[in-house]
């Protein structure tokens, strides 16, 4: 029988000790399972991101193209005063990859008919935020640079 | 005795003498499935999802012995298997019909568990362990539906596993997890055929096996409100019988569709035709929907605003969806009326409105009644109003048999349902504000008739 009072026993202290390993091996036993579970970040090529020249032929001929940059997927897109732009391509709503419409001059997300401006500002649609942008460059050759570094909408 | 009966005695003495069957014998020679003023029906329901469950086994490991996962060889794979093994066609239809019927037979199956207040006690573990078996075969779908690596299923497992983000604390480590990294990718692909493969599966044969433990120990819930277990039909060979030719019958319709619809019928979220190889680069386009079961839950997403309450539309959203299923989890405990074998009519008209509810959404994503483009603001008001009239429909057809044939005078659920739809496909108003207001009658109709129960059963005389 257990007093109610709990008086601390040698009992009483070897159960303490006993629950404290308990979980110190569960944790020992978890954490590297946790740990394996998340993947590391890619390393994908950082820093500014020339287009390749397939992708290039892509942007003359559909006005955007979907690239690789660090890791994520960026729309580069030509307006119709053929000035360039890029986006994350990323729906802010439920990640869905977005398109540029040359027709209307939005950009659109197609899994649940969101609308963007061409700076990333949410027309209209469920998207909860604007998407990021990426400075973009066209080089005297002809190339296009994307600059990894993301300034705000 | 012939031969072949001593040779069973003996072989039956054998095993005796060493297992100690004759217990075991006798307990199924004397199990009963109830017989009550309800259709039998209803008791073969987790019979033809597990019959549809040990055709996925049987097809799945076929399926396996060419499937490779992998960023170059996935969809490769699907493609070889469906237009050059022989036969490989129907391997892979069988499995996707079989997938899709299952989940048809396990829903029926619930549904029919809860208007029957079988999950009444001493069953409540029975419901729950149900519970999470549908909650694991919403997965297998989900991780399944991934594994061919077309352009659908990309998008779909993106919009799917992106919902997760939403989750508080964990969100954004549970979709790393998830999906082996921030976006979806071959990592995701080898996850996913993880639990496909293997996590879901010996998950859900342990699953069953409580699941029928249970059945066994406790036996087939009786009717409600039947004092004295009444004679019922012996499991063995009676029901058993009917039950094997059931699952004959099963087998028969699922090889006539997977036969003659080995890509599906066509409609959205019921369609597996293999189409073209998924690309992470190429930009999402009209018509991607997930499959029928998660069609509601789709909609759903749309329907929610980019902001509510200080929090994003989706956290919102998945907070609601959340909340709901919760209720659906531990409805044994929310019964008491049941608990006491009375009926309890709101509980079945908790159910009706739900399948209601569901139904408005699943028609909306199906985008039924739309004039072109899909999209447009003019469209949208049309397929509404369309879809509401059709629930209105069901629900008023719901309502006259319920009435006329089971008597039933409990409609604050199902009416609540139907003024949400109303509200918002005939009359304009915003999906939210309409469900906003039909709540909050319902809530109130519903606590007058929790207080009235009340008093009258705190009255001398009065009944509960």
């Amino acid at each position: 029988m257990r007093d109610k009072t709990r008086k601390p026993t040698r009992r009483s202290f070897l159960d303490l000790l006993l629950g404290v390993s308990a979980i110190a091996w569960l944790a020992s036993v978890f954490y590297p399972i946790v740990r394996y579970l998340k993947p590391l970040p890619r390393a994908g090529p950082g820093g500014p991101t020339r287009l390749s020249p397939s992708e290039l032929t892509k942007l003359n001929k559909d006005a955007f193209v979907i690239v690789p940059v660090s890791g994520k997927r960026v729309l580069v897109f030509q307006n119709a005063a053929q000035q360039l732009s890029a986006v994350d391509a990323k729906c802010t709503h439920e990640g869905c990859t977005v398109k540029y419409l040359a027709s209307e001059s939005v950009i659109w997300c197609a899994c649940h008919n969101a609308r963007f401006d061409l700076d990333g500002r949410v027309l209209s649609g469920p998207p909860p935020r604007p998407l990021p942008k990426y400075a973009v460059e066209r080089q005297e050759d002809g190339g296009v640079l994307i600059v990894a570094e993301r300034t705000s909408a | 005795m012939n031969d072949h009966g001593h040779e069973r005695s003996r072989l039956r003495g054998w095993l005796d003498s060493r297992y100690q069957i004759t217990p075991l014998i006798e307990f199924l020679r004397h199990k009963e499935v109830p017989k009550g003023p309800h259709s039998m029906v209803w008791y073969y329901l987790g019979g033809t999802t597990t019959f549809f469950f040990m055709v996925q086994v049987v097809t799945g490991v076929l399926l396996l012995m060419y499937y490779q996962p992998g960023e170059a060889t996935a969809y490769e794979s699907m493609r070889y298997l469906t237009t050059k093994v022989p036969f490989g066609w129907l391997m892979r239809s069988v499995h996707c019909w079989s997938a899709h019927l299952m989940i048809v037979s396990l829903v029926a199956h619930m549904f029919s568990t809860m208007m029957l207040k079988a999950y009444r006690p001493p069953r409540e573990l029975t419901w729950v362990s149900g519970y999470i078996m549908f909650a694991l075969t919403l997965g297998f779908g989900f991780s399944g539906y991934l594994l061919p690596w077309n352009k659908l299923a990309y998008f779909a497992t993106s919009v799917g596993t992106d919902l997760v983000k939403s989750v508080p604390l964990a969100g954004d480590w549970l979709l790393h997890v998830l999906r082996g990294g921030p976006d979806v990718t071959a990592n995701t692909l080898f996850r996913f055929f993880a639990l496909h493969v293997v996590i879901l599966p010996l998950l859900f044969v342990g699953l069953i096996a409580i699941h029928l433990l249970f059945v066994q120990r406790q036996g087939m819930a009786p009717p409600l409100g039947q004092k004295v277990a009444g004679r019922g039909m012996k499991f063995f060979p009676s029901f058993a019988l009917r039950d094997l030719l059931l699952w004959l019958l099963c087998l028969m319709i699922l090889l006539v569709l997977s036969v003659f619809l080995p890509y599906g019928p066509g409609i959205p979220g019921m369609e597996w035709e293999l189409g073209e190889k998924a690309d992470p680069f190429e930009p999402a386009f009209p018509g991607i929907k997930p499959e029928w079961y998660f069609l509601w839950e789709y909609q759903l997403l749309k329907e929610f605003p980019p902001h509510l309450f200080g929090l994003e539309g989706p956290q919102v959203c998945l907070f609601v969806v959340t909340l709901l299923l919760a209720v659906w989890a531990i409805i044994p405990w929310l019964d008491r009326q049941a608990a006491r074998n009375e009926p309890s009519p709101g509980f079945s008209d908790f159910g009706w409105g739900a399948i209601l509810f569901l139904t408005f959404l699943t028609l909306k994503a199906w985008d039924i009644g739309a004039l072109q483009p899909v999209d447009s603001p003019a469209s949208l008001k049309v397929i509404s109003r369309t879809c509401a009239w059709w629930t209105l429909g069901l629900g008023a057809i719901i309502i006259i048999v319920r009435f006329l044939f089971y008597h039933d005078r409990w409609f604050i659920f199902t009416g609540a349902a139907l003024l949400h739809v109303a509200l918002h496909g005939l009359f304009g108003l915003s999906y939210l504000t309409a469900g906003a207001i039909a709540a909050s009658l319902a809530a109130a109709a519903v606590a007058r008739r929790v207080l009235a129960a009340r008093k009258t059963r705190a009255s001398p005389g009065g009944v509960g």
